[in-house]
């Protein structure tokens, strides 16, 4: 059968952008590989995303039924085992979120199809499959190649491709009714929306962020005063968090809040990914005392020093210039 | 509450300067330091506190040469009862499939209500391992688990989402959960909490102990392999800012000012 | 260490207490925090409740400047009694976080600030000082101090010290990044094992370089080689030590005036501890253009920066004011522009106070170094 299946993800009734990003970067390999590609809704009342991916795909598999209105291992596997089995696709992506990455490993042990994680990137060259993924803290990249197999997995970073497109395609939906089992492993409580704080960091322009390199709680007295000499936000990432210096309601990260500030100084932060998820544009500029951090790949400004060299300095030139 | 832990010893990489190899297969080792790999710390930190409220045993396993002791041995003095090292020449180059096939092997003939492991190992960043341990011991699996409750045979757990958002969830045990970090503050081992430890017995498998075939494992029976490994090159223009630290901080703070960065 | 109530009294000699509470009287943090030493001492003598008289925050606030020691009438040693039980804390894992990560960072890179040891002797990049673990010879070890290798502030008496030793055409080297933290402050917060293997280690990196005399920067580096080490044979000197011998045998000449009002804080581990307080005043003194002002508390009954006893890693249990800010308003108001002092703790902790009293510009804190830099 062939093609490329990329399962959709979707939360409160938005599909979420990596989807958008991976159909485009599976709309290029299809155009170099002549591959379909085919996209794959599971949920509960999923109608108006389905017609949304149409516009994005060959074809837009649709399952909707209420045991799915909830992301569970069990049910779900279930359903996309059934609809890969019937498919036969060569590729699947998914994105390399929490809930993809809940999903992938065991779906492709499930199915015994190898499966890489973390990518950035992947191509398809004279029928032979190899992906980039990130290791060692984002530091090194590493590109891999698959034994053989009918079927490949392949899950991918957000933000790894652009969400835009230009492509307008007329994907036909595809509904598929199942025997849905309700799952007696895992049962869905429920959802708990993240806590509303003081302060709301994506609403701010001007963000000052540390990150582990700040060495101690008492030392973010140092970046209060920068944020506050440029009428900024103080933020961070999550090690910061996770050491209780500062509250979760401050973190930008994949686990933390998106923002997407005029300016965005990032001080003593290395520049993980899942942070970087939550920086989505602005000017960055980042002082960090490793020349290899990840974040000098992404900054468009940078310092190599130490921070609590460089920002004393910073404040007073900031000063005079006001 | 019989609880066994995963565990694996990785570089810290977090201000060290990382090397290629000149095979391109495998980064340089030397002047790295090690140590218990970050999420399975949290793990091994949790599954303590739920024996001590709850009572039972805790087994750490982890797969790795002898310099692997070093992380059982931690295990030990926080609090684990059983240490075991899976080794053999055969387990090496393992994808995370074969890396799975023989922690399955290890745990078939314990006796377990729970399995833990981190949600992702800092070298490879695979996060693979948990879920497919889950699903060739036919278990069921949750992963980014930042809350646990045990209730009986139901594990009440959180799953942390993008956003802050959490999914609570509730799974039958035996099961597997990947441990996030932050859900608990691991307790400090001393170094004399560490020598105490190094008198227990860390028991040592091979593969011929856990009846595995060493075409089911390590480089053989691997599906992923790495090609090449690479120093990322940016595509984006970033301009790294030289001169003395006065010039730099000035040219900066015009930077700031200029991209509407002083209010 | 010892862990039972038993050993506990035997070792430091419980039953000699009187309950004079000289202790607590002279106790610098007494003055912010509920830790009471004379109490401390008492309850674990009678108390049936050991657990419960350890299992206490303030324990934590303790800075282990010996001051109760030195006025015991009976000659107890109440911080070390301190010292013990923190042991006992640490082998249950229940420890402050902070001091967590500092305990980590010095097992596993050497340095409690959780720096790489590739970057330890960054510091002198371009000052071709010579590595005693690398082949070269000197007499004379230089033992730089995790905070001199990696703090910034610090970082420029570090360098202070090789002008001023170069200026005197002293024979030294360092350990580069070899070195290791000394363990002072990881003996002070209870880990005891640690502090064993840091002293076998270190002392074996001595003999193999070959010198005979050791100088350090940090009064604490000083303190522990010199008392808390097992048996050697190194000659262990503070640098102001050195200096003021360098001055008196006419090697360092001075040919600047600073014309600068100036006061000494002695720092606890090499004033009150190790009784050397004439040697930095001499230095200070040798220096043309300076007028010297003691502070009221000088010498032994020098002000705490609370920077010892691990409490450079340690959040104090009870919020209220730094001692170190009352140093730098009591030196406001003696009118000096200069706080000078010879520890790297003391000149972080006062210099952080000049600035959270609002008295930037009116006052600056000086390591002696420094100084005797400026006025070569």
């Amino acid at each position: 059968m062939g093609g490329i299946l990329v399962i959709a993800e979707h939360r409160k009734g938005d599909l979420l952008d990596v989807t958008w990003e991976i159909l485009n970067k599976a709309a290029v390999v299809s155009e170099s590989t002549g591959q379909r590609v085919t996209a794959v809704l599971a949920g509960f009342n999923v109608r108006a995303m389905a017609e949304k991916l149409a516009g994005r795909a060959h074809k837009v598999v649709v399952v909707d039924n209420p045991e799915l209105a909830n992301y569970n291992y069990e049910v779900y596997r279930d359903v996309l085992t059934g609809i890969i089995k019937n498919l036969r696709p060569v590729l699947i992506l998914i994105g390399h979120t929490t809930t993809g990455m809940d999903l992938a490993p065991a779906l492709a042990a499930h199915l015994n199809i190898p499966l890489a994680t973390a990518c950035i990137d992947f191509s398809i060259e004279d029928g032979k499959l190899t992906a980039i993924r990130q290791m060692y803290n984002g530091k090194v990249n590493a590109r891999v190649c698959f034994s053989s197999s009918d079927c490949y997995m392949v899950t991918l970073r957000p933000g790894s491709f652009s969400v835009e497109t230009e492509n307008a395609w007329g994907g036909e939906i595809q509904s598929i009714s199942l025997e849905v089992e309700k799952p007696s492993g895992i049962k869905f409580i429920r959802s708990v929306e993240a806590a509303l704080g003081e302060v709301d960091i994506t609403q701010a322009d001007i963000l000052v962020s540390v990150g582990q390199g700040i060495g101690d709680k008492k030392n973010l007295q140092l970046v209060e005063e920068l944020a506050a000499l440029l009428g900024g936000t103080l933020s961070c990432s999550r090690p910061v968090v996770d050491k209780k210096w500062l509250p979760k309601e401050r973190q930008v990260g994949s686990s933390g809040k998106t923002v997407k500030p005029k300016v965005y100084l990032a001080i003593g932060i290395s520049g993980s990914f899942q942070h970087l998820m939550g920086l989505k544009g602005g000017t960055i500029i980042a002082i960090n005392k490793d020349p290899r951090a990840p974040i000098f790949r992404v900054a468009d400004y940078g310092i190599v020093g130490d921070l609590f060299q460089v920002v004393p300095v910073l404040k007073e030139k900031i000063k005079s210039l006001k | 509450m019989d609880i066994i832990v995963f565990v694996k010893r990785v570089p810290d990489t977090s201000e060290a300067d990382i090397n290629i190899s000149p095979d391109g297969l495998h980064i340089i080792e030397k002047d790295l330091v090690f140590d218990i790999n970050e999420s399975d710390k949290y793990a091994v930190e949790e599954a303590v506190q739920i024996k001590e409220k709850l009572g039972g045993s805790v087994t750490a396993i982890t797969l790795g040469t002898d310099s692997s002791e070093d992380v059982l041995r931690r295990c030990l003095a926080t609090g684990v009862d059983q240490a075991i090292r899976l080794t053999d020449e055969a387990f090496r180059d393992s994808d995370a499939c074969g890396t799975a096939r023989v922690l399955a092997a290890a745990v078939k003939d314990l006796k377990y209500d729970l399995i833990l492991t981190g949600v992702q190992a800092n070298d490879d960043l695979q996060s693979q391992v948990g879920p497919v341990l889950a699903e060739y011991l036919g278990l069921l699996h949750v992963t980014v688990v930042n809350k646990l409750e045990i209730d009986g045979k139901i594990a009440r757990v959180h799953r942390e989402l993008e956003g802050g958002v959490e999914d609570v969830l509730e799974v039958r045990l035996p099961a597997v959960l990947t441990i996030q970090t932050g859900i608990n503050e691991p307790r400090y081992v001393s170094i004399m909490g560490i020598r105490k430890a190094s008198r227990l017995e860390i028991k040592v498998r091979n593969a011929a102990d856990l009846s595995l075939s060493p075409d089911g494992v390590g480089q053989k029976a691997s599906q992923v392999k790495i090609e090449k490994l690479f120093i990322p090159v940016s595509n984006k223009a970033t301009e790294i800012l030289t001169g003395s630290l006065d010039e730099m901080t000035q040219k900066l703070a015009g930077i700031i000012k200029e991209k509407g960065g002083i209010s | 260490m010892v862990d039972t109530r038993t050993e506990l009294i035997d070792r430091y000699d419980l039953t000699k207490c009187f309950q004079c509470a000289k202790c607590t009287a002279g106790c610098p943090v007494s003055l912010k925090s509920v830790l009471n030493i004379r109490r401390l001492m008492r309850e674990v003598l009678l108390s049936p409740d050991l657990q419960g008289t350890f299992h206490k925050s303030e324990i934590w606030d303790c800075t282990t400047c010996q001051t109760c020691t030195l006025r015991c009438p009976r000659g107890l040693k109440p911080h070390e009694l301190v010292i013990n039980l923190r042991s006992l804390l640490v082998e249950e894992g229940e420890i402050p976080k902070t001091a967590i990560d500092a305990l980590e960072g010095v097992y596993k890179h050497g340095n409690p600030w959780g720096r790489a040891r590739s970057k330890r002797s960054e510091w002198s990049t371009g000052l071709n000082i010579k590595n005693l673990t690398e082949g070269d010879t000197a007499p004379l070890l230089f033992f730089n101090c995790c905070t001199t290798a990696y703090d910034p502030r610090v970082q420029e008496i570090g360098k202070a010290l090789v002008t001023v030793l170069r200026t005197a055409g002293v024979d030294f080297g360092c350990l580069g990044n070899k070195e290791s933290c000394c363990g002072s402050e990881v003996r002070r917060m209870g880990e005891t094992g640690l502090f064993e293997m840091l002293s076998e280690d270190n002392l074996k990196l001595f003999q193999n370089s070959g010198v005979n005399e050791i100088v350090t920067v940090s009064p604490h580096c000083y303190n522990t080689f010199k008392n808390e080490y097992p048996e050697h044979s190194f000659g262990i000197k503070h640098y102001s030590q050195l200096v003021n011998s360098l001055i008196n045998e006419g090697r360092l000449k001075f040919s600047r005036e600073l014309n600068r009002k100036i006061t000494y804080h002695d720092p606890c581990y090499l004033g009150k501890q190790n009784k050397v307080f004439d040697e930095p005043r001499n230095v200070i003194n040798a220096i043309p253009g300076v007028t010297f002002i003691e502070f009221d508390r000088s010498r032994e009954r020098s002000l705490c920066c609370e920077g010892g006893g691990g409490r450079m890693f340690i959040e104090a249990s009870a919020s209220g004011q730094r001692l170190a800010e009352i140093r730098a308003r009591d030196a406001v108001e003696m009118g000096v522009d200069i706080i000078a002092t010879s520890c790297p703790f003391c000149l972080l902790n006062l210099e952080d106070a000049v600035k959270t009293t609002g008295n930037e510009g009116k006052l600056v804190v000086r390591d002696i170094l420094e100084l005797v830099v400026d006025a070569l």
